[in-house]
């Protein structure tokens, strides 16, 4: 650990000296062209699309970014040092998530709330992108998909079945197909993490003050009676079989086969998937799918995840703001973004987004996501949220070791540990 | 027996067979009752859902109606009055309750009233409703929600500028789902309206529809095959309505199907059969139920009447049983015998009467609980309930043991015949064991043993002793005789005459204490024995027991010691010639028993005793003898034991000394053992018991005469006796322990003014003897203190020496105060203890005047040639009646004495006595008359004296005892006389 840190140190002052040699705000060629720093994720950087926007960019307006990129796995530690020396870039790359907290958003970065392009946003994105207070931190530019319930539709038509659009109908859709032999939802028992943080997305989302108090260690999840709800549903679902007989002992790589085999009707998983891992030459293929929301007892009418976005956050202390504002509002141009995009499987940001390739499945699905999408928060939003505990918390309650409040506490013990706090603050 | 459980069984058979025709009747009975339960039901279920079907078709009829007057309300409608056409169709929707009014085109284009374009998903439904002019169709709209929609064809018309040629209502499929909806069969019933193909249009069920095609779904959610599927298909498709029970999704369903009426709709209810037959079955339970607490309560009855009888045969039985064996516990309270009844299994106690306590301190509860307890009481049987020997004993047989056992309170031993008997109660094996009390049986059996065995000892003890006997007089009466005739022969040799008179004397005196010996064990033996108590003094007794024993001690040359340990009383009351005998037969035995240079020891001490009245003695008779065998010890006291050996044989002894001695002893009250080895000696104990006479004024005595005394002895236990004897009587003494102390003491004492009143020195002491040191205090300090030697030796030879040497007075060893007291009062000036009398003089007899009676002529010859020889004249009566006469004739003061055999014939001597004493004669009361006689026991001497004799001699004639005692009664008479005034002739 010291060593890490002793070269994050090393690496942060040498990019220091970059980029005082580099005399912020003006490159050396042209001496009307202006420079802006922008700081991110080696890897991020270097995605197709956003080269295509920094190029075209630095080609239509003369102006050059000064590209300062970390590798994925000191990113954080270096960006943080930089920030904490003063070394604040002027556009500033990072996922909405629990370790934005560092970067204290509300001293460094813009709000872009007023800003042209904001309506072109699409909803998900969005609310992806601002903070609880409803302001926005940055200009979302990545590729998503969307996760929901995916189902076998050739099979549920030949069952005489069809989707269901409530929570009420969700249940008596699985209640059918159990009743014809079929493991209505595979759920890998290695897996369930990101499972669980779709239940959680419209609790947080929907409340945005939940996850303020929770990450002011002010409640725990057991406070929170949406959480039980999900617990309680989860529960009543393995118990009825509604998960398959086996499926403790179901892990990721069985979805695959459960799925082309028609052995098991739906499961809650992301688009890309389809294209990425399912396995090919089985009775079904990714044609044969399509997505409705998940149900899991959270959300009435279901919920659908958005991707992960990658932000462009301005800083509001830097001299070159307008600068910054300007090179977001480029990017944030249908002609830039589309151009940029172009070819790229996935999910729209923009309303406007027309390039990119989006599959059938959400397509088809366009109106219920439309209306039921939800940011992912749990996982990058709740403070010491982890996956891999909400997997064993849930092997706990289906192997009867837990009940459903002793779940919840073992989920709130093992957040409170990952965040560092020794017990729930007073009055929680 | 055997008929009894073929009645049994055959009972048990019958109820068997009862109770399965009742089982039977019973699923026969609820089967149809099922049945018909079921039939009803479906009935049932085809009325309401029949009622159902009957009003949708009346609402789609009404729909149609609607729609109808509702174009022709169209046709007539200005084009431009869409306000009149807006307010008619929203009060047409109040009144009928559709959601939506729409104006269709043939290019499936559709408005609302308000004149909304939007598009509706008829899907084939345009068609239909082109050929047919009327369709129902279910369509999605763009907010979700599901729609029935009614469509006909109007004549054209313009509305809004929209040219339509048919108009529809549309319903939520919620709201007719709704209508569909029936409260019966508890919710559980689905109802569905699906085209022919199981398309679903609508369905009831709560929160949504989740199903698309019913038929599908049946394909695959229920049990039914390709037949029953196309046979179902078959009815839709033909309007036939029908019921099927199937499976659908794992649950027992009816679906019953009914054709709505219209186009190719069919109306599906689908019900779980338990929901359709819920409340048949709910009666049905109920009569179960019903039906089943009635036989329950028949049951009970039944079993509740046979239980009361039960119970009553059962109290009757018990309390018979409790009668019985509280008779039996009662009865076996007064028996001794013990009764047990064991189960075989476990020998768990059934039984155990209650004398058990009694008899053998063991409380029958606890027996009760483990027979094992009965082990505790087990003498020497190690196993009580010898139980692999009970497994032994045949069924219906017995066995008997012979157990003693011990009683846990009182230690009592009984002995017990067990008696156990092998048999079989209430099917269970039983043993009935009886103990039997055989005590009273087993102590006759011993009593009667050990007669016999006393008894065969006895008679070989006799002809022991008589052979003994026969030997032991005949060696005596073999001297006597053969001395008798060497005497015969040499009469004219004086100096064999002496030796031959002496050595017949001696074995005289040997026959006849082997006579007194055999009288005094059968006088002892046959009770008639009783003791003279009277007041004696124990150092007198002591001292003259030493004055008889020493010079047989000395003879063998023993060193023979009394020894008095404590502060025993001096004068005791009791028998006190018992006692002697009984010292004297040990003492003697043990002079008999040790050989020359030998040591006996008699020690005294006094016992704790309870009573102030009483003093408790132990005499304890010790010698370095020869000792006896563990095997003689244990018949030491039966009469004629003696040991034989070597040395016994060589030993006189007539086997009745310690017979007597024991006899004496339990006579007393006291108790005598012996412990012995053989060549280590033995030692005799005895402890008795005495009364107490008045307390002594001797301690006064010494308080006035002396103060303080010095006392020498080299045995320190002496001085300490004498310490504890003399304390309370005021002396202070001073112990040394040799004769130069003593000196030194005296001498220093009498410096310092303190000297002492009184010395007392052991005359043997290492280094200066008492003689020596008391010449040394005399030389010292003169002649004024009173010296005395303290001595268990005969002094004779010394006396002399002694008392030159200044020695006042000796005293023989024990030391006792009222010895000490006698022999220093006349040195202080006291009187001293009367004296003893002193041995009659020979010649006193001289010149008296005897009456003898004597019936013996030998007798009388010997007695009168006795008296001659004594100087004394005599006149002889052959019996009692010649002797009264004789005194009655002479003269008072012609017969100084009467000597008076007992046993004479005509008059014995104690009638003769009597009648002397009676007479008139005046020398009746004063003469002395002495009984000469062979009785010579105690009570002889008191019968003497009671018949008013003064006297007792005992016979053969002992001329010492006679001058004693007559010397005695002559001068006591002779002071009579003198006090009378009577002048001695």
């Amino acid at each position: 650990m010291i060593r890490r840190r002793f070269s994050a140190l090393v690496l942060a002052l040498a990019a220091a000296l970059v980029l005082s040699a580099c005399g912020a705000g003006t490159p050396s060629g042209d001496p009307d062209a202006q420079v802006l720093t922008l700081m991110g994720k080696k890897s991020d950087l270097e995605k197709s699309y956003m080269t295509r926007v920094f190029e075209a960019y630095e080609t239509a307006t003369g102006n050059r970014l000064e590209i300062i990129s970390y590798e994925d796995n000191e990113y954080e530690a270096l960006a943080q040092a930089q920030f904490e020396q003063g070394h604040v870039p002027d556009v500033f790359l990072h996922f909405h998530n629990a370790d934005l907290a560092r970067f204290d958003t509300e001293e460094n970065f813009y709000y872009l709330n007023g800003e042209s392009w904001v309506d072109d946003l699409t909803d998900s994105a969005r609310a992806y992108c601002q903070d609880g207070e409803g302001n926005l931190l940055g200009l979302p530019f990545w590729e998503s998909s969307v996760s929901g319930c995916y189902y076998n539709k050739t099979l549920l038509d030949s069952l005489g079945l069809k989707p269901a659009t409530t929570q009420k109908e969700f249940d008596m859709l699985c209640q059918a197909l159990a009743s014809t032999g079929y493991t209505p939802i595979c759920w890998p028992a290695d897996g369930c993490g990101w499972m669980v943080q779709f239940a959680m997305d419209p609790i947080f989302a929907d409340d945005p003050a939940l996850l303020e108090k929770l990450n002011h260690n002010e409640i725990t999840y057991a406070d929170i009676p949406q959480m039980t709800d999900m617990v309680r549903w989860i529960a009543g679902a393995a118990e009825k079989g509604w998960f398959g007989s086996d499926h403790m002992a179901t892990g990721w790589d069985d979805i695959s086969p459960a799925l082309v085999s028609g052995k098991a009707v739906m499961t809650f998983i992301w688009d890309t998937w389809f294209y990425t891992d399912l396995e090919q030459g089985g009775q079904y293929s990714a044609e044969d799918f399509a997505l409705m929301p998940v149900f899991m007892g959270t959300a009435p009418s279901g919920t659908y995840e958005g991707g992960n976005l990658n932000m462009m956050m301005v800083n509001k202390n830097s001299d070159h703001l307008q600068l910054a504002l300007d090179f977001l509002s480029f990017c944030a141009a249908p002609e830039n973004y589309n151009a940029a995009f172009d070819g790229i499987s996935t999910v729209s940001c923009f309303k406007g987004q027309t390039t990119n390739i989006q599959s059938k499945m959400v397509t088809d699905a366009h109106d219920s996501i439309e209306a039921n999408e939800r940011a992912s928060t749990a996982a990058s939003k709740i403070i010491g949220y982890s996956s891999g505990d909400a997997v064993a918390a849930m092997n706990g309650l289906f192997s009867g070791r837990m009940d459903i409040d002793g779940c919840l506490q073992y989920m709130d013990k093992c957040r409170m540990a990952n965040a560092g706090w020794d017990d729930p603050a007073p009055g929680a | 027996m055997m008929e009894k459980r073929s009645n049994k069984i055959l009972l048990s058979v019958l109820l068997c067979a009862v109770g399965l025709a009742v089982i039977f009747v019973g699923v026969v009975y609820f089967r149809f009752i099922s049945r018909r339960i079921f039939e009803d039901s479906t009935g049932h279920l085809e009325e309401i859902y029949g009622q159902v079907n009957r009003s949708f078709g009346d609402f789609i009829d009404r729909s149609w109606d609607l729609l109808d007057s509702s174009g022709d309300y169209l046709a007539l409608a200005a084009e431009e009055n869409a306000g009149a056409v807006e307010e008619y169709i929203a009060d047409k929707q109040g009144q009928w309750g559709f959601t939506s009014f729409y104006f269709l085109s043939h290019d499936q284009s559709c408005m609302t009233p308000d004149g909304t374009r939007l598009s509706l998903e008829l899907g084939d439904g345009w068609g239909t409703l082109a050929r047919e002019g009327s369709v129902m169709a279910g369509v999605t709209l763009s907010d979700g929600r599901d729609v029935t929609v009614f469509a006909v064809s109007v004549p054209t018309g313009r509305y809004r500028g929209f040219d339509y040629d048919a108009i529809a209502i549309g319903y939520t499929n919620a709201d007719l789902a709704n209508s569909l909806n029936v409260d019966a069969f508890s919710g559980y019933a689905n109802c569905f309206v699906i085209r022919d193909d199981g398309a679903v249009l609508l369905s009831t069920q709560e929160g949504g529809n989740v199903f698309k095609n019913y038929l599908s779904y049946l394909d695959a959610a229920s049990d039914l095959d390709e037949e029953g599927l196309t046979g179902l298909r078959s009815d839709w498709q033909n309007g036939v309505s029908g019921l099927i029970q199937c499976q659908v999704g794992g649950v027992s369903c009816c679906i019953l199907y009914l054709p709505v009426g219209y186009q190719d709709y069919v109306m599906l209810s689908v019900v779980p059969q338990s929901a359709v037959s819920a409340g048949f079955l709910s009666v049905q339970k109920t009569t179960i139920i019903a039906l089943a607490v009635l036989f329950l309560l028949i049951g009970a009855t039944v079993f509740a009447v046979i239980l009361s009888r039960s119970k009553k045969r059962s109290l009757r039985d018990q309390t018979e049983l409790r009668y019985r064996e509280l008779m039996f516990d009662m009865l076996s309270n007064n028996v001794d015998d013990i009764f047990i009844m064991l189960n075989t299994e476990d020998h768990g106690v059934d039984y155990i009467s209650p004398n058990i306590e009694r008899l053998l301190g063991i409380p029958a509860e606890e027996a009760r609980r483990d027979i094992r307890v009965m082990e505790k009481c087990a003498v020497d049987y190690d196993v009580v309930i010898p139980k692999g020997e009970l497994a032994a004993i045949p069924l219906n047989g017995n066995r008997y043991w012979e157990c003693e056992y011990m009683h846990q309170g009182t230690g009592e031993r009984r002995w017990y015949r067990m008696t156990v008997y092998h048999m079989r109660l209430q099917e269970m094996g039983r043993y009935v064991i009886v103990l039997s009390d055989r005590t009273q049986e087993r102590l006759n059996n011993q009593q009667l043993q050990q007669a016999l065995t006393a008894a065969q000892s006895a008679n070989e003890a006799k002809s022991n002793f008589l052979s003994n006997m026969s030997h032991d007089i005949r060696t005596p009466m073999n001297a006597i005789v053969g001395f008798a005739l060497l005497l015969e022969k040499n009469a004219d040799q004086p100096d064999r005459v002496r030796e031959y008179t002496r050595k017949i004397t001696a074995s005289s005196h040997h026959l006849l204490s082997l006579i007194n010996d055999v009288l005094d064990m059968s006088k002892i033996e046959s009770g008639k024995t009783s003791l003279n108590l009277d007041s004696f003094s124990l150092p007198q007794l002591l001292e003259e027991l030493k004055i008889i024993l020493l010079s047989q001690a000395k003879a063998k040359r023993q060193q023979l010691t009394v020894h008095v340990q404590g502060t025993p009383p001096e004068v005791i009351v009791g028998d006190k010639l018992r006692l002697n005998q009984i010292l004297i037969n040990l003492l003697s035995n043990a002079v008999k028993y040790t050989p020359e240079e030998g040591k006996i020891e008699l020690l005294v001490s006094e016992l704790p005793q309870a009573s102030p009245q009483y003093v408790k003695l132990r005499f304890v008779v010790r010698d370095n003898g020869i000792g006896m065998s563990e095997e003689f010890q244990r018949h030491v006291f039966a009469p004629f034991s003696r040991e034989i050996s070597s040395v016994t044989n060589t030993i006189q002894g007539t086997g009745l000394g310690m017979a007597i001695t024991k006899n004496l002893v339990d006579l007393m009250g006291g108790v005598i053992w012996v412990e012995s080895q053989p060549g280590q000696g033995s030692t005799f104990t005895v402890e008795l018991s005495f009364a107490l006479p008045e307390k002594e004024e001797t301690v006064r005595l010494f308080q006035q005469k002396i103060s303080r005394m010095l006392v020498a002895d080299d045995e320190m236990d002496v001085c300490q006796g004498i310490m504890e004897m003399m304390h309370g009587s005021g002396v202070d003494i001073s112990c040394v322990t040799d004769g130069a102390a003593a000196v030194e003491a005296a001498v220093q004492a009498h410096r310092r003014g303190e000297g002492f009143q009184v010395i007392l020195l052991d005359w043997k002491m290492p280094g200066m003897d008492g003689v020596e040191a008391a010449r040394s205090i005399r030389r010292q300090i003169g002649s004024d203190v009173p010296i005395l030697v303290l001595t268990s030796y005969d002094w004779s030879d010394i006396e002399d020496e002694a008392r030159q040497a200044g020695i006042n007075a000796f005293m023989p060893k024990p030391f006792f105060t009222s010895t000490f007291w006698n022999t220093i009062a006349p040195l202080f000036g006291a009187p001293a203890a009367p004296a003893p009398p002193e041995e009659a003089p020979a010649g006193q007899m001289a010149g008296h005047m005897f009456l003898v009676a004597e019936d013996n002529e030998l007798n009388a010859e010997i007695l009168t040639e006795m008296l001659h020889m004594e100087g004394a004249r005599c006149e002889l009566a052959e019996n009692g009646r010649q002797a009264v006469d004789m005194f009655l004739r002479s003269e008072p003061g012609t017969y100084d004495m009467i000597l008076m055999d007992v046993q004479m014939p005509v008059m014995n001597g104690y009638e003769a006595t009597r009648a002397i004493r009676a007479s008139g004669h005046p020398s009746a009361k004063t003469i002395p008359i002495v009984a000469m006689t062979a009785n010579t026991f105690a009570e002889d001497v008191r019968n003497a004296l009671d018949a008013g004799m003064d006297g007792h001699l005992g016979k053969p004639i002992d001329m010492d005892a006679v001058r004693e005692l007559v010397g005695k009664l002559l001068d006591e008479h002779a002071r009579e006389k003198e006090q009378r005034g009577e002048s001695q002739p």
